[in-house]
């Protein structure tokens, strides 16, 4: 706990606590910097200033791009497929934040009990997150197999019948949703058990003493004390579902109708499959601002709260 | 760092549990057995004769155990393909590590004109949808004549932020004293980095070296663009061609051998997570504190 | 990395074939063409064929290589997924590192052609003394792209088309007779309904293979459509979607396979596998999909297209090898031999690999009926090639207009009218707008 109270102390505090008062200037600083910078200004901010300009033009590679102005973004904004993936990103972080957030309280709370076997469960929570979307793809395309999946045999005890979850147009985006959540679920429980942990002993035993039964403990203690990770968590997972597109690749190819594709899956279409790059590009910028969009609104919503 | 206690088998906390508890514990271990049961269910499918596998009951255990699957896996190029993956994971995350560790350290520990704009632009750059970046990318690439190349492969999954991230966050709270001592002694920047500072920072190293491992092990776009040659693909990208509708070999092949062929690519990533788990979990909620 | 080695070492070898070859102006043509292939010339082609006529693919790339074992001249394949195969050659060529040649679909190629990223061929194949007039005319005829000179884009090396797949044990399970296979829609529908088989409400063996999106449906309303009379886009590539009630019309049509004739269900999601594994019983396919089911025990036959709309017609679809842009024009004659080689010898390609041949000679073989799988289920795609005259539209926009196609924009609209959230009235307005458009653009 102490060292992470460390951690959080801002920058110019801790500079001054470790370099002495005398301001001195390393000039070495900028070697140790370059051998990450070099290829991080390369490969990571390079494409993106060329990937700007170029959505501003039309591009199918061959020939040099032509200039447009604003076109590609007027027409992305009158796309009904691009206007399709943005509604449907919304779905995706509708079902998959709060369902990542929420399983991910659970599991953490039931780990943080040290009830036996909690080592167990707390490697079974994790797993999924460490393999690849290409698994999670094949799994659950088998698991939510309309006739022969796992799922719907389980499900037809409960009376319900044959549910297309990946074949219909109004449960596919569902069916990516439920192994996303699968997926996923592992970071924010990590998260979760971790400020779980950090929580002081002592004022959980004071509430106790006090005659706050475990209900109350957990909402007035708990989950109040919680409050910074569980922002995290939320905005993490919003980010990472914005961008949406290995498990919908694998699992559904965006279909059927378009009812389970994503912004980055539509990109992914309009550049690889089509070459519109200029076009995919204006989408890809519309992503960019609204995951910023988002992210801000939500620093700006937690502050306020705080 | 919190530490996570070691497993206590068998033994609920204060003597004699509350029945409640041993309800509610129920119900957990049940759904910790369901969050499990679709990697069972894998192994499972993958050990089954294609025709017992499209049953009317669930069968938990295969009629026959049979092998067959996982040759028939053999027969495309996975070895190679398993080979590819762990040269561009290790390369990669080795000189991310490095790299990351030494920009982190001088991040925290020196100033100089642009340290907080670099870091912040570093921080900034995570919310780019890396997809975007991947056209211009693959033009470069192919200019170069790097196609279906290692370096293709590794150069462009080098400055993964994460790294810088958590050596940065670490060497904040790194003590002054010890860079003192090197410095009377006459030890120059690199000389107490490598001597003094990175022997010290074990810890987020390998919580670095497991997340991004992973990271990389797991890419999926980039390999899929930047290789044209079967024998350069990566396993992900190999093994997706087993996905139904993107796939193009499963003309023949059936959920068994799909099952077989994730069996085999998810395996390294869940052997790595069960030895190195303590690391993992360290490495994302030390790197996620903050961010 | 080898690609580039190699360069070097055609560039320095040839400054010493040039001027060898000035010192010995003497020798004859055939002589110093067999010199040109001295020092290694490795051909890079890429395929994207990757089921089991990939196989059959490779094997025609390997003897060819050990063909020409030690005489100078090899080739190298490299596979790429259809779905990137334009990027990659589009990006690959932007560069000036393009394979010398690859597969491509015929008609599909204008912007290709137009944008000079495929090579005009009709100089090379004169030089290379490919025999034009052995080709039927069909074929010729569609490898030439009207706009771009009417040159010939590719060398042909299969006719495909669809036909319908049936599952023998399924027709003798409903006690149809195998040998009258139904030539109108009326009857068609009529032993998808015998065959179908429901699961509740549900049906759980279609009767005809569908699937609820991608190219399945796509390509059946395609076909009906034309054989209704609809053309997306008139003779002189002019005005687009012809007589459209038959277009929508034939959208009916798919949509009561679904709703009304109960014979598919919109739950499958990949065709390859539902059939190979029975469940489903009339699957339309292209030949490409024989060695697979062979291989795999199923019991069908292959039958011609029914007329379902008034004129018995089918999709055709023409591969061949099209040349990418060198920035060393001297591959191209390299290039053309190879070719011409895998060309004269595509006897194993059009029987065991995948469609028809496009050759007079090999048509004309004794043996040509006997060897590969059983004419029972070659025969229709061989023979079934008079009724393949539904075409690609071969314009700039013509990957809008394939019928073949589980994305492209025809594939996306239908879509929504497979889902019912479109209207097959509004789903023509918007395909005849974007595909006039296309057209207009040339």
């Amino acid at each position: 706990m102490a060292e992470a109270r460390q951690i959080d102390m801002p920058d110019h505090v801790s500079a001054r606590l470790n370099m002495g008062e005398t301001v001195r200037i390393d000039r070495i600083g900028y070697a140790f910097v370059a051998f990450f910078t070099i290829p991080f200004l390369l490969f990571n901010i390079m494409p993106v200033l060329f990937g700007g300009y170029i959505a501003f033009t039309e591009w199918s590679i061959i020939g040099a791009p032509q200039w447009v102005g604003l076109d590609n973004f007027r027409e992305a904004l009158h796309d009904e497929w691009v206007i399709n993936a943005f509604k449907n990103v919304l779905f995706y972080g509708l079902i998959i934040v709060p369902g990542v957030s929420i399983c991910g309280l659970l599991a953490a709370l039931f780990v943080n009990q040290r009830w036996p076997l909690s080592s167990i469960a707390r490697t079974f929570f994790f797993a999924p997150y460490v393999v690849s979307a290409t698994v999670i793809g094949l799994i659950w395309v088998w698991l939510l197999d309309t006739q022969y999946g796992l799922i719907n045999h389980y499900l037809s005890y409960l009376g319900i019948s044959h549910i297309k979850w990946l074949t219909s147009t109004e449960w596919s985006l569902v069916g990516v949703s439920i192994a996303s959540i699968w997926w996923d679920t592992g970071l924010a429980f990590i998260l979760f058990l971790a400020a779980l942990q950090d929580i002081p002993k002592d004022l959980i035993e004071a509430a106790r003493v006090d005659g706050a039964n475990k209900v109350q403990r957990l909402f007035f203690i708990i989950l109040p004390l919680m409050r910074p990770v569980i922002s995290m968590v939320v905005t993490l997972q919003l980010i990472s579902t914005l961008r949406i597109f290995s498990q919908v690749y694998v699992m559904t190819n965006g279909g059927p109708a378009g009812s389970s594709a994503s912004p980055i899956h539509y990109i992914y279409q309009a550049a690889i499959v089509r070459n519109t790059f200029g076009y995919a590009s204006a989408v890809a910028i519309i992503l960019f601002i609204l995951i910023v969009l988002i992210t801000v609104l939500l620093r700006l919503v937690v502050r306020e709260r705080a | 760092m919190k530490m996570f206690d070691a497993p206590r088998v068998f033994a609920f906390r204060n003597g004699s549990p509350q029945l409640s508890d041993v309800a509610v514990w129920l119900i957990g271990m049940f759904v910790v057995f369901l969050w499990a049961m679709p990697f069972i269910w894998m192994v499972s499918t993958s050990f089954k004769l294609p025709e017992h596998v499209l049953t009317e009951d669930i069968e938990w255990l295969p009629r026959v155990w049979t092998l067959e699957n996982y040759r028939k896996v053999f027969e495309y190029p996975v070895l190679r393909w398993g080979l590819n993956s762990i040269i561009q994971a290790t390369v990669s995350t080795g000189l991310c590590v490095f790299f990351g560790a030494m920009a982190g350290y001088a991040l925290a520990r020196m100033r100089f004109p642009g340290n907080g704009l670099l870091f912040a632009l570093f921080i900034a750059s995570l919310m780019i949808p890396a997809e975007v970046t991947v056209v211009p990318l693959l033009l470069a690439i192919i200019k170069v004549g790097w196609a279906s190349t290692y370096q293709a492969l590794i150069l462009p999954t080098v400055a993964n932020v994460f790294s810088v991230y958590i050596f940065r966050q670490f060497f904040l709270t790194f003590p002054r004293e010890l860079e003192e001592a090197a410095r009377m002694d006459g030890a120059g920047p690199f000389r107490i980095f490598w001597l003094v500072a990175l022997p010290l920072a074990r810890a987020p190293a390998i919580a670095a070296t497991v997340i991004i491992f992973t990271l990389n092990w797991n890419n999926f776009l980039w390999p899929l663009l930047v290789t044209f040659d079967e024998s350069m693909k990566t396993l992900p990208v190999g093994v997706a061609q087993f996905a139904p509708v993107v796939g193009t070999h499963t003309q023949l092949e059936g959920f068994s051998v799909s099952m077989a062929a994730v069996t085999v690519l998810s395996i390294p990533s869940l052997v790595l997570f069960f030895f190195l788990q303590k690391y993992f979990i360290q490495g994302i909620s030390q790197g996620s504190v903050k961010s | 990395m080898s690609r580039t080695k190699s360069r070097v070492d055609r560039r320095t070898f040839l400054k010493t074939a040039t001027a060898a070859s000035g010192a010995a102006l003497a020798t004859p043509l055939i002589a110093s063409k067999a010199f040109a292939f001295n020092k290694p010339i490795e051909l890079v082609h890429w395929s994207w064929l990757a089921a089991s006529d990939g196989e059959v693919w490779a094997q025609m790339i390997d003897s060819f290589n050990q063909a020409h074992e030690g005489q100078g001249i090899q080739i190298k394949m490299e596979l790429v997924p259809e779905e990137q195969y334009t990027t990659k050659v589009l990006t690959a060529t932007a560069t000036g590192q393009a394979p010398d040649f690859g597969w491509g679909t015929a008609g599909k190629g204008a912007q290709l052609a137009r944008d000079g990223v495929t090579v005009p061929l009709d100089a090379l194949i004169r030089d290379s003394g490919l025999d034009l007039a052995d080709f039927t005319d069909s074929s010729v005829k569609a490898a030439r792209y009207p706009k771009y000179g009417d040159e010939m884009y590719m060398v042909p090396m299969d006719l495909m088309s669809l036909q319908p797949e049936v599952n023998v044990d399924h027709v003798l399970e409903a006690g149809l007779d195998p040998d009258a296979f139904p030539t109108t829609g009326e009857e068609l529908v009529k032993w998808g309904q015998a065959m179908t088989k429901f699961d509740g409400d549900n049906v759980s063996r279609s009767g005809i293979l569908m699937t609820g999106s991608g190219v399945q449906p796509t390509v059946t309303w395609g076909i009906v459509a034309e054989q209704m009379g609809f053309q997306r886009a008139s003779d002189d590539l002019k005005t687009a979607a012809v007589n459209p009630e038959a277009g929508i019309a034939a959208m009916e049509w798919v949509l009561a396979l679904f709703d009304e004739y109960r014979v598919s269900t919109r739950d499958v999601t990949d065709r390859y596998k539902a059939f190979g594994t029975g469940n489903g019983s009339i699957f339309w396919t292209g030949p490409w999909t024989l060695n697979g089911y062979v291989k795999q025990g199923v019991n069908f036959r292959t039958y011609e297209m029914p007329n379902i709309g008034g004129t018995q017609r089918t999709y055709f679809e023409m591969g061949g090898l099209e040349f990418y842009k060198q920035q060393d024009e001297e591959r191209y004659a390299a290039t053309m031999e190879a070719v011409k080689w895998l060309s004269d010898n595509s006897f194993l390609w059009t029987t065991v690999g995948r469609g028809a041949a496009p050759r007079r000679s090999i048509l004309d073989r004794p043996d040509y009926k006997t060897t590969g799988h059983p004419w029972d289920i070659r025969g229709a795609f061989v023979d079934g090639m008079k009724i393949a005259t539904i075409p690609e539209i071969p314009v700039v926009a013509g990957p809008e207009f394939t019928i073949y196609s589980g994305g492209n924009f025809l594939a996306s609209t239908l879509e929504n009218v497979w889902a019912k959230q479109k209207s097959p009235a509004e789903a023509m307005e918007q395909l005849a707008a974007r595909w006039q458009k296309g057209l207009d653009e040339g």
